[in-house]
């Protein structure tokens, strides 16, 4: 899966347009973008081609304006750092998913700042990924989570672990965290079948259980090094079809441990 | 915060007390040694009322008290300047009372003629409902009640969850229940198998036992704090005063590591864990330093005329079948994660 945008620039016109017409955080994108190099009499067009279904909580949207800020970049011959990008792009989607950074951190992704930088890429994961629910869910309708002031401390036991893990690229530890983060989320977009997945996630011996905290997808999670991966996304690919889930989407994430060096 | 950060000073002398150290003591046995673990409740509860505007600088702090917490609301008032008045009891260790006074709380002591009528925890309560009355603008943290006292653990948590990459049992003391239920409920989240083992003492109602005579201060309550979530803990062990003050006595020979009763109580139930679970990783909460018993536990003539010199610590506790039949020995009962009422009515069954 992937988005491609093209992206052409005229002096003449200050008015972009954006194809499909309803990508229009695309084209918000391109205007804050163009506002940022100082380039107000510019205008253009904005073609956005991407095979990622929309509101699964699978980034479609993020793509799509962090793909469209790059190319207006690249057509004017300009560079910005990548937290400026990150901003532009909560300015142009409200919320974005942290996908313009090339490494681990933690994301405040309303505000569009970096909370946790942890300077390092993310070990070889295993992903098994599927629909935890039937319909989409739009993150800017989808009230965000009232956390109780208990939950905002749990998060501390969290990003310990989190930092353990990261660092360590200790997959298992990732995983319980995610785990843990979509117990949480229980409280807020609810997964019919949670204690199930978690018996699945038990029975295959994954290292833990993703959910989007606002989309319907959800992926077991594995430690691509482990000698006995095959046994074990199998056997989660069997409880997911018991569950009445035959379709899934399996992919591994790069794996790099080394660090990063400062941006 | 990045995880690459340099060290840097503490900017603050509480910031640089309110954690806790984690120490490998032998095989699987940890610590997580506080200085005064009741500086983070004190801490964290102060800031959030300052924050939600339940608290200004107009407004006195009171609290009945005559044990560490005091000590911890005395110093992050001190720091933040608030005034606070604290009442205890005449029993309140004069060395503490004069460290309290030094640090600008005033210190409200219930005289034994009030304690007469309804006993001193009520006296104590009465204090404080007249204090409350004379001051409009008061703040009273309530340590036994607020429930703001157990999210005060998620730094511990953090720090835990950062240090070990498993954790198979965490032992802790109980009083309040905060300490335990916080660190605990935060753990679970990640560890959902973690196996929570409290530390009471003969004479605590905590957990079902009959009330009585406590000679171990610090550990255990003669009331049941709204803050205790029992249905948390695997099990109970109660530790009586003699074998609390031998244990604390070897942590500090043994180990070089000077603290006060209820953490040689902590200690004590944690070796015994590892040593039926060789392989598994536990960690003892130990609340606070040994200089508050120089005279007491750390005091041979003081033990003996007590008659806690030179106490035999049994291998086992003794397994009961309820807390109702504690007798004053070291025992242990499976709580199960249960409520406290279940296990209440599992005795009326009988």
């Amino acid at each position: 899966m992937g988005t491609e945008v093209t992206v052409r620039v005229s002096e003449e016109t200050p008015t972009w347009t954006v194809d499909p017409p309803w990508k229009t955080k695309a084209l918000r994108a391109a205007q804050a973008t163009a506002e940022i190099l100082d380039m107000k009499a510019a205008g253009g067009t904005v073609t956005v081609r991407s095979n990622i279904p929309t509101g699964f909580g699978m980034g479609s949207s993020t793509c799509d304006v962090i793909a469209t800020i790059r190319a207006v970049l690249n057509a004017c011959d300009r560079r910005l750092p990548t937290s400026r990008i990150a901003r532009i792009a909560v300015q142009a989607e409200r919320a974005a998913d942290p996908l313009m950074f090339d490494r681990m951190l933690l994301f405040a992704h309303r505000e569009g700042l970096i909370i946790e930088d942890f300077r390092v890429r993310m070990p070889q994961i295993k992903v098994v990924g599927f629909a935890a629910r039937p319909d989409p869910v739009d993150t800017l309708t989808f009230a965000p989570p009232r956390y109780s002031l208990w939950e905002i401390e749990s998060f501390r036991a969290l990003r310990g672990l989190l930092r353990r893990g990261a660092i360590e690229g200790d997959v298992e530890a990732l995983g319980r965290v995610a785990t843990a983060s979509a117990r949480l989320n229980q409280r807020f977009l609810p997964i019919e079948h949670f204690p199930r997945l978690l018996q699945i996630m038990e029975d295959s011996r994954a290292a833990g259980i993703q959910v989007a905290h606002s989309g319907s997808v959800a992926g077991l999670v594995f430690d691509a090094a482990d000698p006995d991966l095959a046994r074990k996304t199998e056997l989660a690919l069997r409880g997911l079809f018991r569950l009445g889930i035959s379709q899934t989407w399996q992919f591994s994430t790069e794996g790099d441990d080394e660090r990063v060096p400062e941006p | 915060m990045s995880a690459f950060r340099s060290r840097e000073p503490f900017t603050d002398a509480v910031e640089s007390t309110v954690l806790p150290r984690l120490i490998r003591l032998s095989g699987g046995v940890y610590a997580a040694a506080f200085q005064l673990m009741k500086l983070m409740p004190a801490q964290f509860v102060l800031r959030r009322a300052l924050e939600q505007g339940q608290l200004t600088e107009e407004t006195t702090v009171i609290e009945t008290t005559s044990g560490t917490y005091g000590l911890g609301l005395a110093m992050v008032c001190r720091r933040l300047g608030l005034p606070l008045i604290l009442v205890g009891d005449p029993a309140i260790e004069i060395h503490l009372r004069r460290r309290l006074e030094a640090l600008g709380a005033r210190v409200s002591i219930v005289s034994g003629q009030a304690t007469r009528s309804g006993g001193i925890q009520q006296a104590r309560l009465d204090r404080v409902a007249r204090l409350r009355a004379r001051h409009p603008r008061s703040f009273t943290p309530g340590q036994y009640d607020n429930p703001m006292h157990i999210n005060a653990y998620g730094r511990v948590a953090e720090l835990i969850s950062e240090s070990f990459r498993r954790l198979d049992a965490l032992v802790c003391p109980v009083g309040s229940g905060s300490s335990s239920t916080g660190i605990a409920g935060f753990l679970r989240l990640l560890w959902p198998e973690l196996v929570l083992i409290g530390v009471d003492t003969p004479g605590s109602v905590l957990f079902g036992a009959p009330n009585g005579r406590r000679r171990l201060r610090g550990l255990g309550n003669g009331l049941l704090p709204k803050v205790l979530d029992h249905s948390l803990f695997d099990e109970v062990h109660w530790v009586p005063a003699g074998d609390a003050f031998e244990m604390t006595r070897r942590l500090h020979a043994e180990h070089t590591l000077y603290m006060g009763p209820t953490s040689g109580a902590s200690y004590h139930v944690a070796q015994w864990w590892a040593r039926r679970n060789p392989g598994a990783t536990v960690l003892a909460v130990m609340p606070d330093e040994g200089h508050r018993y120089q005279r007491t536990v750390y005091h041979d003539g003081w033990l003996r005329r007590e008659g806690l010199a030179d106490v035999e610590v049994g291998p086992e506790p003794l397994e009961i079948a309820h807390p109702g039949d504690l007798q004053d020995v070291w025992s242990r009962y499976p709580w199960r994660r249960r409520t406290r009422r279940e296990v209440v009515e599992a005795v009326e069954a009988r």
